[in-house]
C-alpha cells in the first residue's frame, strides 16, 4: 500500500518542515544556518542558554519547545535520527553568552553518542557548557539500571524548569542543578495500541495485532515489556499509574504535574478520558494533581497511543513550571 | 599492489568503499527493518557520499592525516544518528595516530587502524559478541596487525581483513542485540545479521578491493 502522507522528496522532509514551522510561528522562532531553530526573539548573551538535539518526525518536539522561557536552539536530525555533532558545536556558538550553555540531550543511543562528541569539542574549544541527559522511561531499563532508561516526554519539564531558570538570570550550574532534580523526580510509561510509518522509508515502524496493545513501547517502536489484550482508558491507566507511583515513590499529600502526551493518532477526546482516571486514582490515594496537560508534544507520526508522565512538584518547581513561556509548543502567560 | 597508502591510495578506497555501500544499501536497510526502523541503508548512502567527496582533495598535502581528519569530519556532519557518529569518530581516531604524517606501510596502518578503534571504544561501550559494526571491525583490525606482524603487503593485510569483517558481521546472525535501538528487540534480534557490522565489512571490502584491484566475491 503506497504511503498516505503528505510529502514531497524523503530527503527534504527535515529542511522543509522546519521552514514550515518558522512561517507558522513568525514571532517565535527563525530557521538558521544549517537546519538550526532558534528564537525570534534572542535571549541576551549575560543569560545561559538551553540547546537540545534530536530526529526528526517527532513534532512538535523538539524545535517546537524553541522560544522564550524554554529552548534556545535545537538541531534536528533526520528522520528518528540524530544530527551530526559539528552541527551540535555550531548551535552551542550561535548561543553561547557570557553565562555558558546547557545541553539537554534524550537518552536515545544516537542522540547521547552526537552529545558526547560534542561536549568534546566544546571543552576543546573552551566552550562552558554542560550537558542534561534525560532518561525517564521506566519500561526501557530497571531503578538500578538508569542508564538503559530512554528518554521520552520527560524532557518537557526539564526544558521548562531550567528554561525558566536560565530566563530569570540564574547561572549555568544552577539550571543544571535544577535540571538535573526536575529530571530524577519524572517519571513515564508508554502504551502503543497503533503503529506509525517511517515517512522516509513507507514501512510500518513495528506490527502490533488488531486487538492489541503494548506498555512501555519507545518513540520508534522499541519493544516494550509486553503485549496484551486492548483495554479501556480507566483499565489501561490502571495498570500505567501505579507502575509510575511505585517507581517514583510517590507518596501521600505530594504533589505531581502530569503529562498526558499523544502519540500523534489518538484524539484529545482520548487523552482527556485518560487524564480524567488518573485525577481518580491520584484523589483515591491522597496524592494532588497540581498540574496537569495533555496535548501531542512529542509524537511518532500517526501513531496511536500515549505517554504517561508524572513529575514530583514542591514550591520551586510549582513557580519554574509557571513561569511565562512562549513557543510553538506551549504558551503560558 | 602497492607498498604505501598515501593519498592517491586513501582515495581509491574511499571511493571504492563508497562503491560497495552504494551497491548494497537495500539489503541494509532491509536487515536494518528486522531491528530498527529500516533506514540504514539511506545513512550509510549519506555517509558514502560524503567518503567519496572527502576522498578527493587536490592540491592539498599527501599526507594521510589531513585526509582522513577530513572524511572523519564530513561523515560526524551527516544527521545519521549513531553510525554517522561512529565511522566519524572512527576516521578521527585513525588521523590521530602519528604514523598519519606520512604515507602508510603495513604496520603503519595497522597501527592507525587501532587507533580508529581506540577512538571509537571512547565513544562507545559495545563490544564484539553485542551484535553491532564491533564483531566486523575488531576481527579485521586484528587480521591487519596479524598480517603486518607476519611481514605481508598493505593489499594482502586488507584482504586478510576484509575476510575477517565478512566472517565477523555472519557471526552476527547468531547473536542477540544489547546496543542501540535494537537492544530493545532482545531475542528477535537472533537470526538477522546486523545491519551496522554488514555495514563496516563492506567497508573493508572496499579497502581491500582498492588495494588489490581485484573484485571480491559477494
Amino acid at each position: 500500500m503506497p504511503m498516505k502522507k503528505f510529502i514531497n522528496r524523503p530527503e527534504n522532509i527535515v529542511p522543509e518542515l522546519l521552514e514550515g514551522l518558522a512561517l507558522a510561528f513568525p514571532d517565535k522562532v527563525r530557521l538558521t544556518g544549517s537546519n538550526l531553530i532558534v528564537r525570534a526573539v534572542p535571549k541576551t548573551k549575560d543569560k545561559v542558554a538551553l540547546v537540545t538535539l534530536g530526529g526528526s518526525g517527532h513534532e512538535p518536539g523538539l524545535s517546537g519547545f524553541v522560544g522564550e522561557g524554554m529552548v534556545d536552539v535545537s538541531v534536528a536530525g533526520e528522520i528518528f535520527a540524530a544530527p551530526g555533532a559539528p552541527r551540535v558545536l555550531e548551535a552551542i556558538k550561535l548561543v553561547h553568552g557570557d553565562a555558558g550553555v546547557l545541553l539537554v540531550v534524550l537518552n536515545h543511543a544516537g542522540d547521547l553518542l552526537c552529545a558526547n562528541i560534542t561536549m568534546e569539542m566544546a571543552q576543546r574549544e573552551g566552550l562552558n557548557v554542560k550537558m542534561i541527559l534525560v532518561h525517564e522511561d521506566i519500561s526501557s531499563g530497571s531503578k538500578n539500571n538508569p542508564e538503559e532508561r530512554r528518554g521520552l516526554v520527560g524532557i518537557l519539564p526539564v526544558y521548562k524548569v531550567a528554561g525558566a531558570a536560565a530566563e530569570q538570570g540564574s547561572s549555568l550550574q544552577r539550571c543544571l542543578q535544577i535540571a538535573e532534580r526536575m529530571e530524577r523526580n519524572v517519571r513515564t510509561l508508554a502504551v502503543a495500541v497503533n503503529t506509525a510509518t517511517h515517512p522516509s522509508t513507507g514501512h510500518a515502524i513495528f506490527e502490533l495485532g488488531d486487538d492489541e496493545m503494548e506498555i512501555g513501547m519507545g518513540q520508534h517502536g522499541e519493544a516494550g515489556m509486553g503485549r496484551m489484550k486492548l483495554k479501556s482508558a480507566d483499565d489501561t491507566v490502571d495498570i500505567m499509574l501505579p507502575m509510575l507511583l511505585e517507581d517514583l515513590e510517590v507518596k501521600e499529600g505530594e504533589e505531581l504535574l502530569v503529562v498526558i502526551n499523544g502519540a500523534g493518532a489518538t484524539t484529545l477526546m482520548e487523552l482527556l478520558i485518560l487524564l480524567r482516571r488518573v485525577s481518580q486514582i491520584l484523589k483515591a490515594k491522597g496524592i494532588k494533581l497540581a498540574r496537569g496537560k495533555v496535548g501531542e508534544f512529542i509524537t511518532t507520526q500517526e501513531q496511536a497511543g500515549v505517554q504517561l508522565m508524572i513529575a514530583r512538584l514542591d514550591a520551586e518547581f510549582i513557580d519554574l513550571w509557571d513561569a511565562p513561556c512562549d513557543t510553538p509548543a506551549i504558551v503560558v502567560r | 599492489m602497492t607498498g604505501t597508502i598515501g593519498q592517491h591510495e586513501l582515495s581509491q578506497m574511499f571511493q571504492s568503499a563508497a562503491a560497495r555501500i552504494r551497491e548494497r544499501h537495500a539489503v541494509l536497510s532491509e536487515l536494518d527493518s528486522a531491528s530498527g526502523d529500516g533506514d540504514h541503508g539511506a545513512t550509510m548512502l549519506r555517509i558514502a557520499d560524503q567518503l567519496g567527496d572527502g576522498a578527493v582533495r587536490p592540491g592539498e598535502s599527501a599526507e594521510p592525516k589531513a585526509i582522513l581528519h577530513d572524511a572523519g569530519w564530513r561523515i560526524l556532519s551527516v544527521d545519521g544518528g549513531a553510525s554517522s557518529s561512529l565511522y566519524g569518530t572512527f576516521f578521527l581516531g585513525m588521523a590521530d595516530a602519528p604514523e598519519c604524517a606520512r604515507p602508510l606501510d603495513c604496520p603503519a596502518m595497522a597501527a592507525a587502524f587501532e587507533a580508529g578503534l581506540a577512538g571509537l571504544s571512547k565513544q562507545t561501550k559495545a563490544r564484539p559478541g553485542d551484535k553491532t559494526l564491533m564483531d566486523a571491525l575488531v576481527p579485521a583490525i586484528a587480521s591487519l596487525r596479524a598480517a603486518a606482524d607476519t611481514g605481508k603487503s598493505v593489499g594482502e593485510a586488507m584482504h586478510d581483513a576484509a575476510e575477517a569483517a565478512r566472517a565477523g558481521a555472519e557471526s552476527t546472525i547468531a547473536l542477540t542485540a544489547r546496543f542501540g535501538r535494537a537492544k530493545f528487540l532482545g531475542e528477535k534480534t537472533r537470526g538477522h545479521q546486523d545491519p551496522g557490522a554488514l555495514s563496516m565489512a563492506l567497508l573493508f571490502e572496499g579497502f581491500s578491493i582498492a588495494l588489490t584491484n581485484k573484485k571480491e566475491t559477494q
